[in-house]
């Protein structure tokens, strides 16, 4: 055992700190991939063994050289790009963009194969200190190095307009390339895009358009340059579709719409002989779509359209309804409006798509014009009159709903609709009492319209009168059924029993009856009382009709259909050769007008001449004689003597109505303030002129002058009072 | 792939280590272009044929350990994650680091969180012990401790890594901004004051949560003038990317302080209104739906619970407030103890220290609280828990029970367990109880995971759900 030699070999070796690591190790490693990313640019990879370089870098990330391996990359990088760089600039006239673009692929495989093997840093020591991926770099390498470099930027920017402006100008230019271009900004950073491309591209289209645009203007008319307006929006937008950034487009169109129409706006709407209101006159629907679809782009463009057509429009309406030569035609006034209003209405719906607004617009600007004329309710009422009284013989139901439907929208327009019912009141009187309407489903469709429209109140007056023609024809019946066995021979008579209030109060005119409708008239009288009490009963001997059959000198036989006034005449002959005129008057009491009227339509209605008048003058004087025309024909056995139909009002007729409206309104407005007030206790006197008004419109506008009178008015019955302190203030009185 | 035309069947060999697998090049492929394994059958690294191929079939070289390469290819066979024994997970996790693989392990390794499913994954023993103020967990997984003057921060796999300090002032909350960056409040030290009036400790600042540098002060200017504040609580507004924070300056000002996280600059400031504590706040929650800020400052640290909800458009303006201020003082009173708005955003929930729950609506003013007695927390066991608490406020800093709501449920801590409530009535449907580390002092949800701080030495519990069973 020998412990000496022991003792000698059991020395304590130094305490070694950390394993020294090869001092070559990074620039060995770094010299790896420096020799790999060369072999990569120049497509020379293949000999390259993915997993050794991936481990190498691993290992200098492992060994805390990251910091020095990212510092080593990126001056690697950049070195690559320099070279890059002076082939692309070298690169003559067309080719300089296909060789930036050969360039940026080769960068971009390159890159994304530097960054397989750096994955590992990527990972770790470049996200642990926040610095650019690896890719990135490369990318913002790519940006700093080339495309921002001083020989390059402004080159690749002027190439690209240059081929944008060529384009514009019809050439065709290899659209690939650009796609390939501007992707490649895109693929640096949105902001590169815009601020290297997109900016400078706004600015140059803008002078572009607005060049243009100053050219169109002074050459074309407003429908061609609206059609070149939407050629380029059109180009504009294709052209971004197919090699720029989606996000573009709206900027893009912004400019086109500015330069193109937002700036000539005024000019091209108001634009004389082609603007909106030559288009508008000549229905140019596929111009006016493309004008409101254009300046649906500029603020302001629809509204500007609407007020110029609004404007339009009541100008036309104005000269229509004030125009001399219209009002002597009902019928055809209304039906002008009636077709206004059709074309507007499809001009909207063609090329306006149904725009409320501008449908609100037309409605006004109807409204404003119709009421211009304060003839137009009974305009109005005189074309439903004559629609009605046609009826079926014209046109089948459906077509005549479909006018009514379009009359209420007129009707909707009227301020004074109280005027209106006093009209149609007047007109539906004279058509059912005279048997003129033509069908009883289109008068009642057309109450329920005004009902739907203005409420029960309106037209309860008008079904009153309905109902008065159903009993009036039940009565008559009971009355024949009472006295069956009585005188056969009498004339039969058909009562209409009209409630007073309910129907249109005319003038009571009596006439002498010729004795055998006295007669009649008496036991019906006598009829009716007994089985209604407390009754009276006028004869409205203006309003009747009467059927009589006349046997003339040459012996024809007809059935005359006549009026009572015409029957009173006609029967003075049965004992009686000539008549003078004034003989015919004591006879009857007719009075004067309406017996003259009655004459001429017996005796100088041409192939209608049952009379003869001596002589044969149109006018007719008192010792004018009538008799009985002996050679009187007709081809018709039922012949139809012309009555007076109703028209449009005599001046002095005009006046009446308009004085029994306005003494119709006094009532309603009183009863609209006592509403207010009782509810209101104490108002001031604006808020009632407000609230009255507001109140009274859907039947008529009424005049602030009327309401105060009405005011004051109340105040002498003691239902209102004034504030004793403040005069403006009124209290109700319970 | 031109790889997998060249070889017909698609079919790779790799050597891993001296070892050989065979596989699909779609297998390898699956891990995705941005790994390893993706970048190497890549057709660019490919482009001059395979010299190593044999019976067309591509061979690779892989310099790395085998074992836990075979763990890594059944993962990305079997998107399953089969650890065998005797192979530490800090060394597949460098594997997988290695491959670019750690993402799918950390996804293999536990399922979407569920409160009816967690399991206790791993408790973490503290060093300072008694002094944890928060737990806070990491959008990854991670989470970090404060206690005292530090904030220890630990990354998903539980390792720890360097702690954080802000000028080792006392630490009040932290949040994490992302991954990689934590915020953390912290208290101003009195009588350490600058002539500039700038303080040295307090206040909020951004710190790299991978290495514990810090990256930036958050300051505060009343009147253009730069001042000192101790920082309560942190909140973040991820869609318009601020950080929120209670505040109170040394002369006075307290109120709620606003940060644009991108420059890093003030972008408002709330004063405290009379009659709410802003200042003081223990709990900030920015609510997404409504745009405002929920501020909770409650008893103890203020006399009465108040809860205010701001909002910080055009002119800031309190929108809601309820507080218990003025109710008698007596001994069994119920105070709210701490609040947290449920995710539907139309109530509050808040806690009293006998852990009763009781819910608040945010769109009435004025209402009272409604106290649950169904949702009684730990009804089960409740006499033997009473002694318990009872016991642990007799001797100890008492833990009030805290509340967090997180995927539809409802958390709350009582004691030493968490209970999770669940549905839209706050059924009782589970309880966690872990490790024994004592009373729990604070909790938190995040990363799929849930931490839970225990009073006792800082042991903190992790929570997971298992993945799903295969069968």
């Amino acid at each position: 055992m020998s412990s000496a030699p022991k003792k000698r070999g059991s020395r304590i070796e130094p305490f070694r700190h950390r394993v020294e690591t090869d001092p070559n190790f990074f620039d060995k490693s770094w010299r790896k991939l420096h020799d790999a990313i060369r072999e990569i640019y120049n497509h020379n990879a293949s000999g390259l063994s993915f997993e050794e370089l991936y481990r190498t870098a691993y290992n200098m990330v492992l060994h805390k050289h990251g910091p020095k391996l990212y510092e080593h990359l990126t001056a690697n990088l950049k070195e690559h790009l320099e070279e890059m760089r002076t082939s692309i600039e070298a690169a003559q006239g067309g080719l300089f963009l296909e060789e930036l673009q050969r360039k940026w692929d080769e960068h971009n495989k390159a890159l994304q194969m530097i960054r397989d093997i750096l994955m590992y840093m990527d990972r770790t020591y470049i996200l642990t200190n926040k610095k650019t991926p690896v890719f990135d770099l490369g990318l913002e390498l790519w940006r700093d190095t080339i495309v921002r470099s001083s020989m390059i930027q402004g080159r690749l920017l002027d190439t690209l307009l240059e081929l944008i402006h060529r384009e514009r100008m019809g050439e065709v230019i290899n659209r690939s390339l650009m796609r390939s271009t501007t992707k490649m900004l895109m693929d640096l950073g949105s902001s590169v895009y815009q601020e290297d491309f997109e900016r400078p591209f706004l600015e140059v289209s803008a002078s572009f358009y607005s060049g243009e645009s100053q050219q169109f203007i002074e050459c074309c008319a407003c429908g061609e340059y609206l059609k070149q307006a939407e050629r380029r929006l059109n180009e504009e937008s294709e052209r971004v579709t197919q090699y720029m950034d989606m996000k573009t487009g709206e900027k893009i169109t912004a400019v086109v719409v500015k330069e193109m129409l937002a700036n000539h706006m005024q000019r091209l709407i108001l634009m004389e002989n082609s603007g909106l209101v030559n288009m508008l006159v000549e229905d140019r629907y596929e111009d006016l779509t493309r004008m409101y679809s254009l300046f649906h782009h500029v603020a302001e463009g629809h509204s500007t359209i609407r007020s110029v057509m609004a404007s339009h429009i009541k100008e036309t309406g104005k000269s229509l309804v004030t125009d001399p030569e219209r009002l002597k035609d009902p019928v055809d006034f209304v039906q002008r409006l009636l077709n206004e209003k059709d074309k507007y209405d499809n001009i909207i719906n063609v090329s306006f798509s149904n725009d409320k607004s501008f449908l609100n617009a037309l409605n006004s600007s109807f409204e404003n014009f119709i009421n211009l004329n304060n003839r137009s309710p009974e305009f109005i009422s005189l074309f439903v009159d004559d629609k009605l009284r046609k009826g079926v013989k014209e046109a089948s139901e459906e077509d005549l709903e479909t006018i009514l439907d379009k009359v209420m929208m007129l009707f909707r327009y009227l301020q004074e609709k109280d005027l209106f019912e006093k009209y149609y009141k007047q007109h539906l009187a004279k058509r059912l009492l005279s048997g003129k309407a033509a069908s009883d489903d289109s008068e009642r469709s057309m109450l329920v319209k005004l009902k739907t429209e203005c409420g029960y109140q309106f037209t309860s007056k008008l079904e009153g009168m309905f109902t008065d023609l159903k009993t009036s024809h039940d009565t008559t019946q009971n009355f024949y059924a009472a006295s069956s066995s009585d005188a056969t021979d009498a004339p039969t008579i058909s009562v209409q029993i009209l409630t007073t209030g309910s129907w249109p109060t005319q003038p009571c005119s009596t006439c002498n009856l010729p004795p055998e409708i006295l007669a009649v008239s008496e036991k019906f009288r006598a009829f009716y009382l007994g089985t209604h009490n407390g009754r009276r009963l006028t004869w409205q001997t203006n309003m009747g009709t009467a059927d009589i059959k006349a046997t003339f000198g040459n012996g024809s036989k007809h059935e005359l259909n006549v009026s009572t006034y015409q029957m009173c005449v006609l029967m003075l002959f049965n004992s009686a050769d000539a008549l003078t005129y004034r003989e015919i008057e004591q006879a009857t009491a007719i009075p004067a007008a309406d017996l003259k009227r009655c004459l001429q339509s017996l005796a100088l209605v041409k192939g209608k001449q049952v009379l003869r008048k001596e002589p044969m003058s149109r006018d007719i004087s008192d010792d004018d004689s009538f008799c009985v025309n002996d050679k009187f024909t007709s081809k018709l056995f039922k012949v139809k003597i012309g009555t007076v139909v109703a028209q449009k009002e005599t001046d002095p007729e005009k006046l009446e109505t308009r004085q029994r409206v306005e003494e119709d309104r006094k009532p309603q407005i009183e009863a609209a303030i006592v509403r207010i007030m009782k509810s209101r206790r104490v108002l001031d006197h604006n808020s009632i002129m407000t609230e009255v008004t507001k109140q009274l419109q859907p039947r008529f506008l009424p005049n602030p002058v009327v309401i105060k009178k009405r005011i004051e008015s109340l105040i002498e019955r003691e239902f209102l009072e004034r504030d004793k302190t403040d005069r403006k203030l009124y209290r109700y009185l319970a | 792939m031109g790889m997998a035309a060249k070889t017909g069947r698609g079919r790779v060999r790799l050597n891993v280590g001296g070892r050989v697998f065979e596989t699909t090049a779609d297998t390898l492929a699956s891990a995705g272009r941005d790994t390893m394994l993706g970048a190497m059958l890549d057709a660019s690294w490919n482009a001059g044929g395979h010299d190593d191929a044999v019976d067309g079939v591509a061979e690779y070289f892989i310099d790395r350990d085998p074992a836990c390469f075979a763990v890594l290819l059944d993962l990305l066979r079997t998107g399953t994650l089969h650890l065998p024994p005797g192979l530490p997970e800090p060394t597949l996790c460098r594997e997988a680091l290695y491959y670019g693989l750690l993402d799918r392990v950390r996804a293999a390794r536990a399922g979407e969180f569920d409160g009816d499913r967690l399991r206790l994954a791993a408790s973490v023993p503290g060093r300072a012990p008694g002094d944890g103020t928060a737990v806070r967990a990491a959008p990854d997984g991670g989470c970090c401790v404060a206690h005292g003057g530090a904030v220890r921060v630990y990354n998903w796999l539980l390792e720890e890594r360097r702690p954080v300090y802000l000028d080792h002032a006392p630490v009040n909350d932290a949040a994490y901004l992302d991954a990689a960056t934590l915020l953390v409040a912290a208290r101003e030290r009195p009588g350490n004051r600058r002539s500039d009036g700038g303080g040295v400790g307090g206040g909020v600042a951004a710190f790299s949560a991978l290495t514990g540098d810090l990256r930036h002060r958050f300051r505060v200017a009343h009147g253009r003038q730069p001042r000192s504040f101790t920082a309560g609580a942190l909140e973040l507004d991820a869609s318009s990317n601020r950080v929120f924070a209670s505040c109170k300056g040394r002369l006075n000002e307290y109120g709620v302080g606003v940060w644009d996280c991108a420059t890093g600059e003030q972008a408002d400031f709330f004063y405290e209104p009379p009659g709410c504590a802003l200042g003081d706040a223990d709990k900030l929650q920015w609510l997404d739906n409504t745009n405002t800020l929920m501020v909770a400052t409650m008893f103890p640290r203020t006399d009465a619970s108040f809860l205010t909800l701001l909002d910080f458009r055009d002119d800031k303006s309190v929108v809601w407030s309820w507080t218990d201020a003025g109710t008698p003082a007596s001994l069994e009173e119920k105070r709210a103890v701490h609040a947290v708005v449920l995710e539907d955003g139309r109530s509050v929930c808040v806690v009293n220290q006998y852990d009763d729950l009781g819910f608040l609506d945010l769109r009435k003013n004025a209402g009272a609280v409604r106290w649950s007695s169904r949702s009684k927390l730990m009804m089960a066991s409740a006499g033997k828990n009473k002694k318990a608490a009872a016991a642990a406020r007799g001797y100890e800093e008492t833990c009030y029970p805290k509340l967090a709501a997180h995927g539809g449920q409802l958390f709350a801590s009582t004691n030493d367990t968490i209970s999770v409530f669940s549905g839209p009535d706050h059924v009782l449907t589970s309880t966690l109880r872990g490790s024994g580390g004592g009373a729990i002092c604070d909790f938190s949800i995040g990363g799929d995971r849930l931490f839970v701080l225990h009073n006792e030495e800082n042991v903190f519990d992790v929570w997971e759900t298992p993945p799903p069973a295969i069968i």
